[in-house]
């Protein structure tokens, strides 16, 4: 044993020895590193960096509009019920008062009650979680419907690789099912 | 095992728990510290949170005036949600939405209904909120590994927490005869110190632990899918409940005061003190506030055009189980009554953090010798392969 204290240790060994328990001081670079990931995301939640990471275009319904974005340009997260493709919309100035409400859907809807997902939020800001299943056709449509107050429904569509086309690729590459 | 080594291989346990990762510890309990008062730190640093009277006899507002003046102020922003905080200081917090897409906390004067200002791009508050509860890794599906990371500490914290008592010997003694020897040198000031202030945190500790522990049940639970909420899943307004009205007239709701009067009826007790407005037109306005039990809400969600409650959660709803779980995050976080619980929380994380350091001054200066002695206790046993070791590492170097 006197040997063991006797061994000078090599200067390597030394370093380890006097910092070894200090290397949990590198633990730090966690947070710093997700740092600007965490003010961006803070300021896609704010809206300060619009209404989403990717504005897909307008969307003409009847008289009405709106501006289709994605809330991330990626492919649908998975979920207990089903992947599920977030976006975000804002209705046209003018319209904001005239519409009840607003749904999304792949493929158009036969009637209201089938209209899709309903928008939640403001005219300004409003969002959908909508469940892609994993066969859907690369060339389908996003059709979205609005109902004015007195009952009224007009419908538009936009093609879903132009809507999200992260989502189209996520299709490709589950291997779109016949 | 004689007495005397099972309670050195308990001082050992104790001092190895936090050791190795003694730095993260400490920016836990420094940030956790912070956050509990973050609101007040944002109180001191920016005026716009407070709620200053205009005058000596000036009355709160209810929530429909709140919103009639910012209505008048701002008349394109969009109201989505009132808050009255806990403490009568601090300003509204109002949930805006602008045209050009924002949706932010605003601070609305509680006696004028002014806007003071909004929330800045940089949120303190959630800022320490993330840093401490989940070191800022994002959540992508389910809980952030993060929350894993800051959550798993509860156990070597509740374990320090035992371990410690089992190696102080007599440590209700303590109560009696405090002790703090400040001229004896480094190591015996900073015993004292850390026995002293633990203590008199083991009932934070046995808190912070537990409830922290208790984070990382949640997450477990979370992400298997598993809930034990009594909470009613509240489907969307039926489309017959909803009236049809003329093209481009919104169909009118009750008044948001009108609302929490129902609220308030139906549930005795209720200190109405926030509003979630409806989210689109089949969806519930929602009230809530604080009962009796001051750790845990209670709510009612209501069809806006007639009044009609769809859906309440009161305590009486709750299961037994439910009411622990529930109290874990506000015993954590010390925000459940008003600003002298927030204090006394703020000064134990500080003294919890103080202890960290202690511990870390303790363990350089008397542990590693400690160590040193065990090993070569041990090595007196196995003289040969430790020799042999010792001399495998003299040819490396």
């Amino acid at each position: 044993m006197s040997r063991v204290v006797a061994v000078p240790p090599s200067p390597l060994r030394a370093f380890w020895l006097k910092w070894r328990f200090h290397i949990n001081v590198l633990l730090l670079l966690i947070p710093l590193g997700f740092m600007p990931k965490y003010f961006a995301d803070a300021a896609l939640f704010r809206g300060d960096t619009g209404l989403g990471e990717r504005v897909a275009g307008q969307v003409q319904v009847g008289p009405w509009s709106l501006t289709l974005a994605e809330f991330r340009n990626e492919g649908p997260s998975p979920d207990p019920a089903g992947p599920m493709k977030f976006f975000n919309a804002a209705l046209c100035d003018n319209c904001a008062e005239q519409v009840k409400a607003t749904y999304l859907r792949i493929g158009k809807p036969r009637s209201l009650r089938a209209a899709g997902v309903i928008f939640f939020g403001t005219p300004y800001r409003m969002g959908a979680a909508l469940p892609v299943p994993e066969r859907t056709p690369a060339d389908a449509e996003l059709w979205v419907t609005m109902e004015g107050w007195d009952g009224t429904m007009h419908q538009g569509s936009i093609p879903l690789s132009q809507a999200s086309p992260a989502t189209i690729a996520w299709l490709n590459k589950q291997g779109v099912k016949p | 095992m004689s007495k005397k080594s099972r309670s050195k291989l308990w001082f050992l346990v104790h001092s190895w728990l936090a050791l190795p990762i003694w730095f993260f510890v400490l920016i836990v309990c420094v940030t956790g510290t912070l956050a509990v008062v973050s609101q007040e730190i944002v109180w001191l640093a920016n005026p716009d949170i407070r709620a200053s009277k205009p005058s000596d006899d000036a009355e709160p507002l209810s929530f429909d005036q709140v919103i009639a003046a910012i209505g008048r102020d701002e008349p394109k922003a969009i109201v989505r949600s009132i808050i009255r905080p806990d403490e009568s200081h601090f300003a509204l917090t109002v949930g805006l939405s602008y045209p050009d897409g924002r949706t932010v906390e605003a601070y609305a004067n509680p006696y004028t209904g002014a806007i003071q200002g909004i929330s800045p791009s940089f949120n303190f508050q959630q800022f320490t909120r993330a840093l401490h509860g989940w070191w800022l890794v994002p959540f992508t599906h389910g809980y952030s590994w993060g929350w894993y990371l800051v959550s798993l500490l509860g156990l070597p914290l509740l374990a320090s927490l035992v371990t410690g008592l089992v190696v102080y010997k007599r440590f209700w003694k303590g109560f009696l005869r405090p002790t703090l020897r400040i001229r004896h040198g480094a190591r015996i000031f900073w015993g004292d110190f850390h026995r002293l202030c633990g203590i008199w945190s083991i009932w934070f500790i046995a808190v912070i632990s537990i409830t922290g522990t208790w984070f990382l049940i949640q997450a477990i639970l979370g992400d298997n899918q598993i809930s034990i909420s009594s909470e009613p899943i509240v489907p969307v307004i039926a489309r017959d409940k909803v009236p049809l009205s003329a093209p481009g007239v919104p169909a009118p709701m009750i008044a948001l005061d009108e609302a929490i009067k129902i609220a308030t009826q139906r549930i005795p007790g209720l200190d109405a003190t926030f509003a979630f407005l409806p989210l689109n037109a089949y969806s519930h306005l929602q009230i809530g506030g604080r009962g009796w039990y001051p750790l845990m809400f209670q709510t009612a969600q209501l069809n806006p055009y007639n009044g009609e409650i769809a859906v309440s959660h009161l305590l009486s709803d709750r299961s037994p189980l439910e009411f622990v779980t529930e109290s874990m995050r506000p015993l954590h976080t010390g925000d459940f009554g008003g600003l002298w619980i927030k204090l006394i929380w703020a000064f134990f994380g500080l003294v919890l953090s103080m202890m960290v350091l202690s511990g870390l001054l303790i363990w350089t200066k008397r542990t590693a010798l400690a160590t040193l002695n065990a090993l070569k206790r041990e090595a007196k046993g196995q003289r040969a392969p430790i020799a042999k070791r010792a001399e495998s590492s003299e040819v490396h170097s």
